[in-house]
Order: C-alpha cells, then structure tokens, then sequence
C-alpha cells in the first residue's frame, strides 16, 4: 500500500471539509495511506511570495524539510499549497545559493532541507500510482453522458518545468468515471481567485467569462481540484445573478466526490450539500 | 456640413516620451540578478506574453511594455504600477514566452522590490498580518462541518506557530509593523 505524508493547508479544512472528506473515502477504496503532515505552516499562497519571497521559501521549506524525515512523498488536494510547496522544492533544487541561507535558517530549527522527496498534487498521485485501469475496475455506477468541464487551476498546469502536471492526467480521470469531457475555448483561463485582494470587479469578470463558456459549450457540470478555483466557480454564480443578471446553474464537484458517486459512495458521505449550487443534475441521473 | 472642432494642445500620439533623465540603468541588473530574471535580456519584444495575458487589454502597461520598462530601467513607474499587483499569476505568459523569459515569476520580483520600498496594496497587506496574525489564511469557522464528516474539528496538523515565527523576522513582520 503507498503511504503519503498529507499536506491539507488551511482553505481545505477551513472551507471545503467536503473536498477532505471524499479524498479520504476515494483514497481508502484506492488503496491509499494518506497520513496528516503534523507541525507544518500555511504555506502562505501566492500573495505572501509577492511580498516577501525569502519568507514563502523558509515556511515552505520547512515544510518539505519536516516530511523529508518520513520519506515519504508530499501529497495535497490544494492547487495553491501544491503551487507554493512544488514551486520551492523546484527553485532550492536549482539555486544552491538560496538553498544554503535556507538551510541556515532551517539548521536553527533542527531541520534540513534536502530535496529527497517530491511534492505531489493527489490526483497525480491517484493517476501515477493506482493507475485509470484499477480506478476503473471501482467504478459501479458509471456517470454515462452527463458532460463535465475541466477547470484545472492554473497552479496546477503552470509553469509546466515546475508542476510537471500534464492535463491530460486529470481529463482521463474524469473519463474512468464514465463521464463525458467538454472542450471549451477559455479552458486554460484563470478562474480570477488570485486577483480577488486588489480588484473583486475583475475576479467576477474573469469567473463569468469561464462560466460562460463551460455553458455555452454544453456542461452540465463543473470539476476542480483546488479550493480557491472551486470557491469563485461556486460561490460567485449566486453573485453573478445580481451583477450580471446571468443565472448558469452549473454545479461545482471537487473531482474526488465525482469518483466517489461513481465507485457507489452516497451523497451524505462526501457532503454533496455543502456545495453552493445544488448538485440535482447529477444525482437525478444517478438515480434515474 | 458640421464644423469639425478646432484642435488645441500636442498631437495625439501613441505614448508619451520616455524622460530620458529618469531612467535608472542599474534597474535592469537588479532584476536580471534575481534568480528568475536570467533570460530577460532575451526578450526581443514580441508581445506573445501581452497575446497570452488574459487580463492585459484593461492595463495601461502590457506585459511586453514592463519587460520592456524594466530593460530601459523605468523603475518609478514598474514598481508603482498598479498592474504588478493584478498580474494572476496564471503562468500564461511565461509558459508561452519563446525567449524562456520567466515573466509571471520576474513580476513577483517586482512587487518584491516595490514591498522592499513599503508599496504593497492595502488588502494584500492585510493578508500578511493575517499570517502574522493568526498563523493561517483561513480558520475553521463552521467546526459542526467537520465533525458532520467524521473530521476533526481544526485543521489537521497545522502548526500556527510555524509560520508566526518566521514571518515576524522577514520581511512581512517589517511590513506588518510600519503598516500599524
């Protein structure tokens, strides 16, 4: 069985319990032994690179230096944490100078960074190491016909030398579980999460032009796997019907709870309700 | 026939003169020096970035435009650009960039520096203290949520401390503590 080190960040947790709560019943039927990361910081998100870079690389660091002791590789279901945690792995790997005033601070710690394990998204990791043919042997009630929209985050694609992520890994997973894919034009675009501090009017433009277009392009619903891309896609729709007099009425899935409806799993188990938009296209035809 | 209205004051032209007096050559070298900015001296101006942007079309600065700031050492205006601070750093630019020129990642420098000098915009400010605060971005605020979904009540792990720590001696504490 592979055994994980769990890295959940705080907006998770905080927001999107539901998103936990399924990864851990997917993980389970998968195979999986996902362990909590214990002692480790928020890894700050791209906001606190901004403003203090040295900052964002020791917090992280230190992260990736605590689950080094395991040796097991670092697993996170956020797009931002995966983001920030990949990203100073990548950059201490490749700049020996910040590598040593890193590890000068991190030896005051007792700790060292060594760059011995990697950082992993955990869907990657169900992909890589569970593979689509066992994933699919787990599917009991396959979601035929129902059109999905990929959102992928831009943390999770980019920089490709960084995430090492190839969207294809997600779009065949959202097949094992017997669901359509929808090609959309703004696939790529950013969901606005990250502009929302300094311009909230250009946040709400950015999620309405991606809705928009999953829309027009005939989805029926929408999967993410990161908290922030989930929150704007989800929660902004109920704002969009005052702003833009626009109602989409495209429910946001977090992918473990499409997997886990198709491998059987009941709504209450993975809190299907604690989505904003309610979620009846795809439970009306799971029972239809 | 309507009378076309007189014209008064300079011609229209596309952008003003750059004030040659004001540039600051060692600005390119302060970039180029940071461990993403190697290839910007690669850039040959093709706006492929500004193409990729999916945001660029309400700046007044366009992604090419501040690489190309940034060579001819425009310091004042890059570094107090509001654009800096809405780049969504969605890696677009720099994953299709011919030059390699690490775009997204040369901005953060950017608002790095303009930090450096104590330009941060109010609420990412407030994210800071937020982390210097509490330790976290986001606190478990609905805990019955959790518990509902057989989770503990806090978030798993989390070690407040960790981060507090840290910040209070870079960077972010300084900032935090001017901003009071």
């Amino acid at each position: 069985m592979p055994v994980y080190s769990l890295y959940m960040g705080c907006s998770v947790p905080a927001n999107y319990p539901n998103y936990e709560a399924a990864m851990f019943k997917v993980a389970e039927a998968l195979g999986m032994n996902l362990n909590y990361l214990e002692d480790v910081a928020c890894c700050g998100s791209p906001n606190l690179r901004s403003i203090d870079t040295f900052g964002w690389l020791l917090v992280n660091a230190r992260t990736i230096a605590i689950a080094e002791k395991s040796g097991h590789d670092i697993v996170t279901p956020c797009n931002g944490c995966f983001g920030s945690l990949k990203d100073v792995l990548h950059h201490l790997t490749h700049h020996k100078d910040d590598l040593k005033k890193i590890n000068v601070e991190l030896k005051k710690m007792g700790l060292e960074f060594k760059g011995s394990i990697n950082v992993r998204h955990i869907i990657e990791a169900m992909y890589t190491d569970i593979g689509i043919e066992e994933i699919k042997k787990r599917v009991t009630k396959p979601l035929d016909g129902v059109g999905i929209a990929i959102h992928y985050g831009c943390h999770l694609l980019r920089p490709l030398d960084v995430t090492e992520f190839r969207p294809e890994i997600l779009q065949e997973m959202v097949d094992a579980t017997g669901a359509t894919v929808i090609d959309y034009p703004l696939w790529k675009q950013c969901c606005g999460a990250t502009v929302l501090p300094v311009n909230e009017q250009l946040a709400i433009r950015l999620a309405r032009d991606k809705l928009k277009s999953m829309k027009d392009a005939g989805a029926v619903f929408i999967t993410v796997v990161c908290p922030a891309c989930g929150n704007q896609l989800d929660l902004q729709q109920l704002g969009l019907k005052d702003s833009y007099g626009e109602v989409y009425d495209l429910p946001v899935l977090l992918y473990p709870q499409i997997l886990a409806l198709a491998m059987g799993m009941n709504e209450e188990e993975i809190g299907l309700s604690m989505n904003r938009v309610p979620a009846d296209p795809i439970l009306d035809h799971l029972s239809g | 026939m309507t009378e076309t209205e007189e014209k008064t004051g300079p011609p229209v032209t596309l952008i003003d003169p750059i004030d040659m007096t004001k540039l600051d050559p060692k600005f390119r070298n302060d970039i180029s020096s940071m461990p993403n900015g190697e290839e910007l001296s690669a850039c040959f101006a093709c706006s492929t970035c500004t193409a990729a942007c999916p945001i660029a079309n309400q700046w007044d600065y366009m992604p090419h435009q501040l690489i190309r700031m940034i060579l001819l050492g425009m310091r004042d205006e890059v570094l107090s650009s509001k654009e800096i601070w809405e780049c969504l750093t969605c890696f677009q630019c720099q994953e299709r960039c011919p030059q390699k020129v690490r775009v997204t990642d040369i901005f953060f420098d950017c608002k790095n520096l303009a930090a450096e000098e104590g330009h941060v915009p109010e609420n990412v400010l407030a994210l800071g203290k937020t982390l210097v605060d509490k330790g976290q971005l986001y606190e478990v605020i609905n805990d019955w949520e959790r518990e509902d979904l057989d989770l503990e009540p806090e978030v798993p792990g989390l070690s407040i401390e960790g981060i507090q720590s840290i910040l209070k001696s870079t960077r972010t504490g300084k900032l935090v503590e001017d901003g009071e």
